[in-house]
């Protein structure tokens, strides 16, 4: 097995500074943001663009172009809903570090970004779900197949198909955790890569308390076989915690300097 | 259903490290593929043969020995001789006599030596030192600055020492060093790692993962050289694609193989056969683990050892 995949979730149009940094297409935050996050220990960087109806293909070409060329071709997860940004994104995407991720196709309206992933050689997040949060995993696992035969029909490799379990918020959902942790173990099983929003699992707790819950989550989950997630990189004890268990796991040949490296 | 071959070429490889200068300069490394593997993909680099000699002279009780280096008796006739030796790609001096529990040979002694072999041969140019800790780390200094620009690989720095040597040797003054680590992957790793945080280039710096003769523990440097091709293939560990260097006479010309007389053991016959033998076996046998230079003693083992690379790579 590999090393635990970090993507790191902080270019985000939710951040006022990126959102403002997008309108005004100024590199030196974004570049600040991606090298930050790639220093802390992210392998791929999320850049979600929001919906970006009116400028996504020229917005999302124009950040892929500036992380890439700031940082080393460093690759990236390219997250909108804009189709057409996702493509125009990926025409100027530089491969020599990793295929690009497109973020994301559910069993849902977004099956077709599944199509889209295939047609561009493209890995693909597919989250097990369809329109709200599924009930139970017998669900979730029925929306895994739906997603991979689609995928397999387009000529896609499993290994490119990360599936999302869907993380759900402690605070409201507390019953549903091991089920989803069960769900990653399915996934595991059938030998199928896997992602997902991890920091979801702590939403609306103390400040204090997130990186703690998000550890914890992300120890269990990677017990269970989680591949990758896409994380606040710059949380030092999450990402100890995922650099630690890559060694339990094996993924990662120990030294005494691990956590630096 | 036809058989359909998939090589098994990785996307990450290991490092390339080029020593000596000029047309003789040998680069090592570069391999994508498990060790020996050319039917995967073609090697970059094929594995390199140092050939040994010693600041205390040629072992002519050894009749090959002997005969090989016969008429060869000041140390640059021995050095050119070596560097000469069908199948050798570079000449290892090895600073015996400077061991403080041994001869003891000075500091500047040890540079004349040196500088003699250096100036004698066009053919890259390794030193290992007397394996004492506080004599190396003086010793390899020195020796660094006297031969800058020769591209030099002094063998080895140690956990120990790693930080004088590696100012030194590298940093200060452009030759090469090798990372010992006494058959230890996790301590192989660490020191790769410190090197590398010293700003040491990964161009600049081999590793020895340790050796043993085959039948002295060689069965964990197995499992060591084994571990550290996997890491840096498979899981493109970046602090262990570093190319490997194992100095395989010190080791197998000193186990009771190779060392008792035919006197005393009419039974085991010629004691030149016997670490010959052991010096075959355990170069043949670091080959298949992954490494990626060999430092052999005896003119017999080097034309076999780089008769198996020729056919192999």
């Amino acid at each position: 097995m590999g090393k635990f995949v970090i993507i790191g979730e902080r270019i985000h149009c939710i951040s006022p500074v990126i959102k403002q940094a997008m309108a005004d297409m100024n590199p030196e935050p974004i570049i600040q943001r991606a090298k930050e996050q790639i220093e802390a220990g992210a392998t791929y960087i999320d850049v979600n663009i929001g919906p970006a109806e009116k400028n996504g293909p020229e917005l999302m070409k124009w950040a892929v172009q500036t992380i890439q060329e700031a940082c080393d071709n460093v690759p990236l997860a390219l997250d909108t809903a804009n189709r057409a940004a996702i493509e125009a994104g990926i025409s100027v995407y530089n491969r020599s570090k990793g295929k690009p991720i497109v973020n994301s196709a559910d069993a849902g309206d977004r099956i077709e970004n599944v199509d889209l992933a295939a047609a561009n050689d493209a890995i693909i997040i597919a989250l097990c779900s369809k329109a709200g949060v599924p009930s139970d995993n017998d669900e979730r696992m029925m929306y895994c197949q739906e997603l991979l035969e689609r995928g397999m029909e387009h000529g896609m490799e499993a290994e490119d198909m990360w599936f999302d379990p869907l993380f759900l918020v402690i605070k409201g959902m507390q019953d549903k955790q091991m089920d989803v942790l069960e769900f990653i173990g399915l996934l595991s099983d059938m030998g199928l890569n896997s992602t997902g929003g991890l920091s979801n699992v702590s939403n609306g707790t103390p400040k204090i308390i997130r990186p703690i819950l998000d550890s914890t989550m992300v120890a269990m989950a990677m017990c269970k076989g989680l591949t990758s997630a896409i994380v606040n990189p710059c949380d030092r004890r999450l990402i100890e915690t995922i650099k630690s268990a890559d060694i339990i796991k094996n993924n990662f040949l120990y030294a005494d300097s691990f956590l630096d490296i | 259903m036809a058989f359909k071959r998939t090589p098994q070429v990785f996307s990450a490889s290991i490092n390339e490290v080029t020593l000596g200068t000029g047309e003789k300069a040998v680069t090592i490394g570069g391999g994508n593929t498990m060790p020996l593997y050319s039917f995967d993909a073609p090697p970059k680099h094929k594995v390199a043969i140092g050939v040994e000699i010693t600041d205390t002279g040629v072992d002519k009780t050894l009749p090959g020995m002997a005969a090989y280096y016969e008429g060869a008796e000041t140390l640059t006739d021995i050095a050119k001789r070596a560097a000469e030796m069908p199948g050798a790609d570079f000449v290892v001096l090895a600073l015996d006599g400077a061991d403080p529990n041994g001869d003891n040979r000075p500091v500047d002694e040890c540079i004349a030596i040196a500088k003699e072999v250096a100036d004698a041969i066009d053919v890259p140019l390794a030193i290992t030192g007397s394996k004492n800790v506080e004599k190396d780390t003086e010793l390899f200094s020195k020796l660094a600055e006297a031969l800058q620009g020769r591209n030099v690989l002094f063998v080895s720095a140690r956990e120990e020492n790693y930080k004088t040597i590696a100012a030194s040797a590298v940093m200060a003054y452009g030759n090469k060093i090798s990372a010992e680590s006494a058959v230890d992957i996790n301590l192989a790793k660490q020191l790769n790692v410190l090197l590398t945080q010293m700003g040491i280039q990964p161009t600049s710096f081999v590793m020895n993962v340790g050796s043993a003769a085959a039948g002295y523990g060689y069965d964990y440097v197995a499992s060591t050289l084994d571990r550290v091709r996997d890491a840096a293939l498979t899981q493109n560990d970046a602090m262990l694609q570093m190319p490997i260097i194992t100095p395989v006479a010190s080791e197998a010309w000193n186990v009771k193989e190779s060392i008792v007389s035919e006197e005393d053991f009419p039974e085991w016959g010629s004691r030149e056969s016997r670490g010959v033998s052991m010096e075959i076996c355990t170069a043949a046998s670091v080959i298949a683990g992954g490494s990626d230079a060999v430092i052999l003693r005896h003119p017999e083992s080097v034309k076999t050892i780089s008769g198996m690379i020729a056919g192999l790579m």
